[in-house]
């Protein structure tokens, strides 16, 4: 896996220098619109942190998890891991850092620890995702996609717990 | 996204404000400074790969990699503009390559080549419920903490990890055929 990235990117020049095209202008023309793109999206990125920043140093986080601890049960998701599956959604960076407590509190090996790692590898951050990639555009309504995906990320945890007891 | 946010943003204030009033600015103000700093962390990924987009594009390796591809975006999307369809092409790439940073730059890409109304398009929240499913096949970040903190084998996660991956994206495209219908 440690080769994908660099082949990727010798590839490319290769062909490139084969080609014939000038690789380093179309480098900067490309890279030229990273800052206009990380510029419309970092209004988004400061409200969705204000949320996620201000529902975990309040605690209404923990007080949640509690109180969806016994219906998750219910879907086969052990209480340990209830909070990554609801942070998840909102914050990579804070469901890492929850994934990385349950390792050391449990085990890495441990059923609720590979129980984590399948969760964290199987969902994405919903909400974060839908507010960076719809920056910039007029879509204001989302539809059914938002609901879609976290219904998906809810199945994927409770399949990941499943399937962690089987295999 | 305008009634999650203020509802959740507002509740958790709230509680913030009866628990521990005077940390509520430093709170808001670490957050937006957090802001600065992941979106200038972005840009740096970002000035890397669309970069390396620009140059594979002159190269025509985009319009090979989306011919590959075609049976599949015909299938996920139908006929959408060919912009659009090299951009879908390249987030589905570095989806499955595991280059997560990658996928975010070719998926804004692409939605503003698809997007031109208030309300998400049919073919927009394809797009938005392929990423949001995660159809990364190795979870790199995963393996690596794993590794990291002392784990028998890292690795053994791959399997479930695989078939959860695989069963929500499924799921989560047939979802969408559901409520939005087939491609046009």
């Amino acid at each position: 896996m440690n080769y994908v990235v660099p082949v990727l990117l010798i590839a490319v020049l290769f062909v490139g220098l084969v080609r014939r095209v000038n690789v380093y202008d179309s480098f900067v023309l490309g890279a030229k619109k990273s800052f206009e793109l990380s510029w419309t999206i970092f209004p988004y990125l400061a409200a969705i942190f204000i949320m996620v920043n201000a529902l975990h140093a309040s605690g209404a986080d923990v007080y949640v998890t509690k109180l969806l601890a016994p219906p998750f049960k219910l879907l086969g998701i052990p209480p340990e891991v209830v909070q990554l599956v609801l942070l998840r959604p909102f914050s990579g960076s804070g469901s890492l850092a929850i994934l990385a407590d349950v390792y050391k509190q449990y085990g890495v090996d441990s059923y609720v620890g590979r129980c984590a790692s399948v969760i964290m590898g199987s969902s994405e951050t919903v909400f974060y995702v839908a507010s960076v990639y719809f920056a910039g555009t007029k879509v204001r309504k989302t539809g059914w996609a938002v609901p879609i995906a976290l219904f998906c990320n809810l199945l994927g945890a409770v399949v990941a717990c499943l399937l962690c007891r089987v295999m | 996204m305008n009634i999650v946010w203020t509802a959740v943003t507002l509740v958790a204030l709230v509680a913030l404000t009866v628990t521990q009033p005077q940390s509520v600015l430093t709170v808001c103000l670490d957050s937006c400074s957090q802001a600065v700093t992941t979106a200038l962390g972005l840009m740096g990924v970002y000035c890397l790969w669309l970069g390396v987009f620009e140059v594979a594009d002159r190269c025509r390796l985009v319009q090979g990699l989306s011919r590959c591809l075609g049976g599949l975006n015909k299938f996920l999307y139908g006929n959408v503009q060919k912009a659009a369809e090299q951009y879908i092409s390249l987030n589905f790439a570095s989806n499955l390559l595991g280059v997560g940073n990658a996928a975010t730059p070719s998926a804004i890409a692409a939605v503003r080549e698809l997007e031109h109304d208030e309300k998400l398009s049919r073919n927009g929240a394809m797009l938005f419920v392929v990423n949001a499913t995660g159809v990364q096949l190795v979870p790199t970040t995963v393996m690596g903490l794993r590794a990291q903190l002392g784990s028998a084998n890292p690795s053994d996660i791959l399997l479930p990890n695989l078939l959860a991956t695989l069963l929500t994206s499924i799921v989560g495209v047939a979802l969408v055929f559901c409520v939005y219908g087939r491609a046009k």
